[in-house]
């Protein structure tokens, strides 16, 4: 009964650890966990400019 | 800010691609000028909080503070620093007296596994922006650089600077700081401008009034720090594809034995043969260079970083972005409940200033159909007609941002004015081509209406909300006829 707890408890966790959610909020960390050091490193920059208001401003 | 929504969509479809993703805006976010009209203020502050909010949603990574977010007054922009999940940038926007900045001078974020600081300039221009009171500055970039770079040197593996100085400012930025490896400058410079290089510095913008978002791909080596030269990644293969190239060539000549003899009475013939032979050797000897330069790389881990940009038009097929849709509906809905409430606490005293300023001498589309029906009915089947209703129709009617190029009367209208107009001087009625028609309908042969010139649609019809604008087509498919 406890290995087949502690078993279920290991797949519990395990399923856990897969799925959970990476944060990406501004200022927060963005890392990619497949990154190893001393590889390139790929990044994407997603940039705007809004000068003079957006392509519709009027809604 | 009706494309934040689409905006907004594209960014979370990168984001869904890509695994390191930093959303980066130079500034100029909040207002189009530098000065907000008084009488406009309170809607245009609404649309700022907005535009902030949708920016929230979508998870900036950061914004740079350009001039026209002071607008409002740097306390409105400190305020609403407050609000922002986002940081903005200034580096060189001090307090005068203790010369600190306002706003966070730059940065540190960990993304694809590295440090990258992202540092915030706020260009000076040619006046001051702040009242006594504000007690701040714009410090010259000279100044504050090689503080922040000193600072941030041995931090971050990559330094990306937000820029809203002009290019040729950020061209003598890059030459002076190779430690910056990214500028993205704002600005109103027309079109997207692709990465150029500069030393070890890449410039690149995207065109104004968020027409597009550039989408810039880097594979980074944090070791060397160094962008390749432009192509080289392909320049030896380039180089054996030429020889290949020169091989065939020549083969051609030796096909029918030893070109020496066989073409010893053509010496032209022969010429050309020894000039391939000739570039065959350089390019064997450029072929050796660059295959040992590249093993040499390759050996100390010096391999150079690489990129690939792209610009994505706004089209309007674009799906929109549900959440920031909701937010951008609220603001309009709450922009024009402002407006509504400024006409009905302004209007009689804006009534009164109606009849004495330049608004007088309008009279409005009906007056015109005593003497000119078929030109009316003409007028009616245009859009030019339902110009206000479709405001209305989206809840803008009483958005002073919308309402010059939907109604009629002189460009110079202030937003008391626009909101008090008389209900006949809703939609681009006659006037708006042809003038004001007071006198003319007092005395119609003495004060004739004026014709349209393209100056006249301009107005209206800019780059801005009409860039397949085309004044001959326009005035074939409107004109009225005489009469």
């Amino acid at each position: 009964m406890n290995k087949l707890t502690t078993f279920l408890l290991l797949c519990f966790l395990g399923l856990l650890s897969m799925t959970a959610p990476v944060s990406r909020a501004s200022g927060k960390s963005t890392d990619n966990p497949k990154q190893q050091a001393g590889t390139p490193h790929d990044l994407t920059f997603f940039f705007s400019n809004d000068v003079r208001g957006e392509t519709e401003p009027c809604g | 800010m009706g494309g934040l929504p689409k905006k907004a969509q594209q960014l979370e479809t990168v984001r869904g691609k890509k695994s390191a993703v930093l959303a980066l805006d130079s500034g100029a976010l909040l207002f189009k000028d530098e000065k907000l009209p008084p009488d406009q203020r309170e809607q245009l502050t609404a649309t700022a909080e907005g535009i902030v909010a949708a920016y929230n949603k979508m998870s900036f990574t950061a914004v740079g503070v350009a001039r026209q977010d002071l607008a409002a007054g740097l306390p409105f922009l400190l305020a609403v620093q407050k609000n922002s999940s986002f940081p903005w940038l200034s580096a060189n926007l001090l307090s005068r007296t203790a010369r600190k900045p306002w706003f966070k001078p730059h940065t540190l974020i960990t993304a694809g596994g590295m440090r990258i600081a992202i540092i915030g300039l706020t260009d000076q221009g040619s006046d001051s922006l702040f009242t006594e009171k504000d007690n701040a500055i714009i410090a010259p970039w000279e100044e504050i650089l090689p503080k922040e770079i000193a600072q941030l040197r041995d931090r971050a593996e990559m330094v990306i600077l937000l820029s809203s100085f002009p290019a040729a400012i950020n061209r003598k930025i890059a030459e002076a700081h190779p430690e910056i490896h990214l500028i993205l400058q704002g600005g109103n410079t027309p079109g997207n401008i692709p990465p150029e290089r500069i030393n070890n510095t890449l410039i690149t913008q995207v065109e104004a009034q968020g027409k597009s978002v550039g989408i810039l791909e880097v594979h980074w080596n944090a070791q060397s720090k160094r962008w390749e030269e432009p192509g080289s990644e392909n320049l030896l293969e380039d180089k054996k594809n030429a020889m290949d190239r020169l091989g065939w060539q020549i083969n051609r000549y030796r096909r029918q034995g030893d070109p020496e003899q066989t073409f010893k009475d053509q010496p032209e013939v022969l010429e050309a043969y020894n000039d391939l032979l000739a570039r065959q050797k350089l390019l064997e000897e450029e072929i050796v260079r660059l295959t040992a330069e590249q093993k040499a790389r390759d050996a100390s881990h010096q391999r150079l970083s690489s990129y690939s940009s792209h610009f994505e038009p706004m089209r309007k097929e674009l799906p929109d972005n549900p959440a920031v849709r909701a937010i951008v509906d609220a603001t309009t809905s709450e922009v024009n409940r402002i407006g509504k409430a400024a006409v009905k606490a302004r209007i009689s005293e804006t009534t009164v200033q109606q009849q004495k300023g330049p608004l007088g001498n309008y009279v409005g589309s009906t007056a015109c159909t005593n003497c000119h029906a078929p030109q009316f009915a003409k007028w009616r089947g245009t859009q030019h007609a339902t110009a206000y209703d479709t405001l209305e129709a989206k809840g803008q009617q009483f958005n002073v941002q919308c309402l010059p190029c939907h109604i009629t009367g002189p460009a110079a209208q202030t937003g008391q004015e626009m909101l008090a107009l008389a209900h006949d001087l809703r939609q681009v009625g006659c006037e708006s081509c042809h003038g004001p028609a007071r006198a003319h309908t007092i005395q119609p042969t003495g004060a004739k209406a004026g014709q349209p010139t393209m100056d006249t649609c301009l107005r209206c019809h800019t780059g801005e909300h009409d860039d397949r604008f085309n004044f001959a087509e326009a005035l074939s498919r409107l004109r009225c006829g005489s009469d």
